[in-house]
């Protein structure tokens, strides 16, 4: 290869690279997730990282720090707790690819300086090049599987060159096993080679090594016609041992390449004519300085981003960071999550998620989206109804706090839902306990009237409300008033601001009166702890707190449809 | 809770009243394993005074001073009557037990005597029981002492409170209705102290604030002033809920008076206080508790002696055995019976109920005829050993028993006689079903 253009390419795809990973990691410096880091300005966000470095380092933390690289960066110790054939996958992938790495892409600075002997073309080598390569293959199947055995039924969310990535990384081991099986059985090679450390070329003098070179060494001769005396076999390893044993075992431990090579043996002479050896070697090379330059904007930045998040989150308990160190987690979080759906897959709202048909409840749809609404990308004009859906999945979300648990990387999903609720809020599409409290009850029962001209608890949706729909469920009330004495909420709600204005038997009177639409905006039903004293207390039965949580449900899909000028999706 | 996924027990009692309660109680009491189902929510309806037997016959509307005469009474003009059935000596045994129960769970009870006791209502209006809880007594003696010393001079002078905004209690009202019995009789109404923004009080959440000493010392501090010559100090029915003792001695130790509390109207703090400290007797006594659970279905096997309990309500359903079962379903409101235009049934089993031979005989022609009415002596009849009767007269079931208000012949409420009725056939009840399930062990 000239040796001007391979270093061309290099240093471009090397500028490239390290350009996309300071604009990709600068990033961590300027998006800002949540109301609470607003304020916050780029030099506080770089002092609180100096200043976070700084006394983590010189601390007894350091130990954490230093635990999290080894446990968590290298061995993949979270992954290895939720999902172990995953972990599998990826421990091949991130073992057989550094290794490949050190070993042969970096052959001139690394294993030459370690192994005074090294030839790529000698044992143990030849067999490691290979068991790297295909280290990589099976931890791709394996991921791969996994990713598919835990699929959640709804469309998961991938990395847009997520597949050009994984093509360009196959790409380059494809290419190298050819590579090295052409040049296995590649007679050009061997003339090259025989003329370099021989000083010959002439194909009779070289009989007794090509002799050998063809029944030991794969080399695919197609005018080696002459019987294969012993004689002349003995000569030829005579010749090999004095000229090609120091630099060349037998092939066969290349366990990949060489039986491509066998297989390939019919068309060696066709490819020897086209100089395959050549544009292999460049479509392999490039295809690497292609994955170098490209590196920041792909998944593989992800070997850069999670391994800073880890060792960012252990470098200090989470409470422990300021405002500005806040900000740069999150962003940092942002660039680290795989999209691996792991989460997806545990998520304790998936179910409804496949109800409502709305992937934005799932947690890695929820980060792509919380993301973009930081960014600006979300709430761009006539896409109102992806804010709305955005919204739903936010505000529908348990904060059980799986995802967190979950996750591979470590990230601190819980932090980021609170903030990017509480972005959603502040760009017009707060929580529906917030938008529907706004208004008096009494206002969104006059707007449900005007809107749908009935203002009686006549209703086109018994399916989705079946307690308050039907009089049987509240028509045992007594009014007898426990519902109310056992209520925290009405016990706590003294301060007028705070007051309900219904209590729990108003609501169950409402019902009974058929007056649902009245009670859909009250502020009992949404400020209702759900704790279910009213319901366990409830001398007649009545399931006072499921008809709160139905009446909610009911409010955001009626009072919704209100709201936004719009039939319910 | 411990052993929720048992499934066999000794006894199931159906129903969690004051009947259901005292069954599973004195089973559990018995050595018996126990599994109750039901809310325990109708015991919200109680004012926490035990009654007796308040009032026989309830046509006279007589009122008896004591409860033990009054069954003598009883025994001799209805001897069907639930009650006339049970020994009056257990009868006593098995409120002392009950009582003492509840004493141990925090709701503490004056000791019983003989006779029966006069307590205010919250309307000024008295009420004849025989059980009541130490925090309601200084009312009673106080009351009495009207009746018994009969001398204008010496009543105790008393202060009754109340707090603007709890509807349910007015202290003027009861002051105005006894002006004339009890001259001594002051009122007065306070703010109540971290609740003076609030337009309308409710009486449990005032019970649990003072369940918090720095609103206690701000209420004694308010009421104090106005003690003066006040011997006696009466207040709702709002001195803590499962702290009621500690609340009350720190309001007699802070007024330096007796302090006695008045029942609210049900369903209020009482309610509440009783159902609470059952819960946590039932606890204590390691019976299962189904709260949320109903039964959909019930089978008596005849050959294996196992009744089989479906249960709706449990995530998932539940299936229960048990070897006797109790029926503590109560009436209507219990929906231990149910009426359709027709005829009065039982609900689970359709066993016969005891009933007027037509609908046009079920109520008198006056709604308010002291006598009271055929359909409040509808019921199950039972056999001796308390096992209600099939269609041919002989018990539906051999471990099948009845408590409390399903049974016939009794109008409770008119005579004063519902705990009474509860705890007394609770008790020969499951007297019986130990014997037989002693009996059949051995």
């Amino acid at each position: 290869m000239q040796s001007a253009l391979f270093h061309t390419t290099l240093y471009i795809s090397l500028a490239l690279c390290v350009l996309g990973l300071l604009w990709r990691s600068s990033a961590w410096f300027r998006v800002r997730v949540g109301p609470d880091v607003r304020a916050v300005t780029l030099s506080q966000r770089v002092g609180a990282l100096l200043r976070g470095a700084a006394s983590a380092l010189f601390s007894v933390r350091v130990f954490h720090i230093l635990g999290a690289l080894f446990l968590d960066v290298l061995l993949l110790r979270r992954l290895f707790a939720k999902e172990k054939l995953r972990w599998l996958g990826h421990l091949l992938i991130l073992a057989g690819f550094t290794l490949l790495l050190l070993m042969h892409a970096f052959e001139a600075v690394v294993t030459v300086k370690l192994f005074p002997g090294y030839e790529s073309t000698l044992a143990p080598y030849l067999f490691l090049r290979n068991l790297f390569g295909a280290m990589v293959i099976v931890g791709i199947a394996l991921w791969f599987f996994g990713r598919w055995r835990r699929r959640t039924g709804l469309a998961s969310v991938r990395r847009p060159m997520a597949a050009a990535f994984v093509a360009l990384l196959g790409f380059v081991l494809v290419t190298g096993y050819l590579l090295e099986a052409q040049k296995i059985a590649s007679p050009q090679a061997f003339y090259r080679m025989a003329k370099r450390f021989s000083g010959t070329t002439d194909p009779g003098e070289l009989m007794p090594l090509r002799a050998l070179w063809a029944s030991e060494f794969g080399v695919a001769f197609d005018d080696l016609t002459e019987p294969m005396t012993p004689d002349v076999m003995a000569k030829g390893r005579q010749m090999h041992d004095d000229d090609c044993a120091s630099c060349h075992a037998k092939p066969a431990s290349a366990f990949v390449s060489y039986p491509v090579s066998r297989l390939l043996a019919p068309l060696t002479g066709f490819l020897d004519k086209a100089r395959a050896d050549i544009w292999l070697l460049y479509l392999h090379v490039f295809a690497c300085f292609l994955g170098l330059a490209t590196l920041p904007f792909t998944r593989f930045f992800h070997a850069v981003a999670v391994p800073a998040s880890l060792l960012v989150n252990a470098s200090a308990p989470n409470q422990a960071f300021s405002a500005a160190g806040r900000a740069s987690k999150r962003a940092l979080a942002l660039d680290a999550c795989l999209r691996c759906g792991i989460c997806d897959a545990h998520c304790s709202v998936a179910p409804l998620a496949r109800h409502l048909g709305n992937p934005y409840l799932l947690p890695a749809h929820k980060l792509v989206a919380t993301g973009a609404l930081a960014n600006g990308h979300l709430l761009r004009s006539g896409h109102e109804n992806e804010g709305f859906r955005v919204a739903e999945g936010a505000f529908l979300c348990t904060d059980c706090g799986r995802c967190t648990n979950d996750c591979p990387a470590g990230l601190d999903l819980e932090d980021l839902w609170q903030a990017g609720r509480g972005d959603l809020a502040a760009a017009g599409l707060p929580a529906p306990a917030q938008w529907v409290q706004a208004l008096p009850a009494l206002a969104w029962a006059e707007a449900l009237e005007a809107a749908h001209g009935q203002h009686t608890a006549s209703d086109p949706d018994a399916s989705c409300a079946p307690l308050s729909a039907d009089r049987r469920s509240f028509s045992r009330c007594v009014q007898c008033q426990t519902c109310t004495n056992v209520c925290p909420v009405v016990a706590q709600s003294i301060a007028a601001e705070h007051r309900v204005d219904l209590t729990p038997q108003k609501v169950m009177n409402l019902l009974r009166l058929g007056l649902r639409d009245l009670t859909l905006g009250s502020r009992m039903v949404w400020d209702c702890a759900t704790c279910y004293q009213c319901q366990e207390n409830c001398p007649e039965g009545v399931r006072v707190t499921d008809i709160m949580c139905e009446l909610r449900a009911l409010a955001v899909h009626r009072l919704g449809s209100v709201r936004s000028g719009r039939a319910p999706s | 809770m411990t052993g929720e996924s048992r499934n066999t027990f000794d006894v199931a009692v159906i129903g969690a009243g004051m009947a259901g309660m005292a069954a599973a109680l004195f089973a559990a009491e018995r050595g018996l394993s126990c599994i109750q189902v039901g809310s325990g929510g109708g015991i919200l309806f109680a004012s926490g005074l035990l009654d007796l037997l308040g009032v026989h016959p309830a046509a006279e509307g007589r009122q008896w001073r004591s409860p033990f005469n009054a069954l003598a009474a009883l025994a001799q003009k209805q001897p069907d009557h639930p009650l006339a059935r049970v020994d009056p000596v257990a009868i006593r045994t098995a409120f002392e037990s009950f009582v003492t129960a509840l004493g141990e769970a925090g709701l503490v009870y004056a000791p019983l005597g003989d006779r029966n006791r006069k307590v205010l209502t919250s309307i000024g209006t008295v009420k004849t029981t025989f059980g009541v809880p130490l925090s309601m007594v200084a009312g009673a003696n106080a009351l009495e002492a009207l009746d018994v010393l009969d001398a204008p001079d010496t009543p105790p002078s008393c202060l009754l409170v109340d707090f603007r905004g709890l509807r349910e209690f007015s202290a003027r009202q009861i002051a105005a209705t006894l002006a004339d019995r009890w001259p001594g009789l002051r009122h007065q109404r306070i703010e109540f102290p971290g609740f003076e923004d609030a337009p309308e009080l409710y009486a449990a959440h005032l019970a649990r604030a003072l369940e918090s000493g720095a609103t206690r010392e701000r209420t004694i501090a308010l009421i104090k002033p106005l003690l003066g010559d006040a011997q006696l100090v009466g207040l709702p029915t709002v001195l803590g809920l499962g702290r009621s003792r500690e609340v009350h001695a720190a309001f007699e130790a802070g007024l330096g008076v007796p302090v006695f509390e008045i029942p609210t109207m049900p369903t209020s703090v009482p309610g509440l206080r009783l159902l609470g400290a059952l819960e946590a007797v039932m606890s204590a006594r390691g019976v299962h508790r189904r709260r949320q659970a109903s039964v959909r279905a019930l089978a008596c096997d005849a050959n294996t002696g196992t009744a089989t309990l479906d249960l709706d309500g449990v995530p998932g359903g539940e299936r229960v055995s048990a070897r006797a079962v109790v029926l503590a379903t109560g009436r209507f409101s219990g929906r231990g019976l149910t009426a359709d235009r027709g005829s009065v049934r039982e609900s689970i089993l359709g066993l016969p109920v005891h009933q007027p031979a037509s609908r046009d005989a079920w109520h008198q022609r006056d709604f308010l005829d002291p006598s009271g009415h055929a359909i409040n002596r509808a019921g199950l009849r039972t056999d001796d050993a308390w096992r209600p009767l099939d269609m041919s007269g002989k018990p539906a079931w051999p471990r099948l028993f009845a408590v409390g208000s399903i049974l016939a012949d009794q109008d409770w409420m008119r005579t004063k006689c519902g705990s009474g009725l509860a705890i007394a056939t609770a008790w020969a009840a499951t007297q019986q079903l130990a014997d037989q399930l002693h009996g059949t062990a051995a």
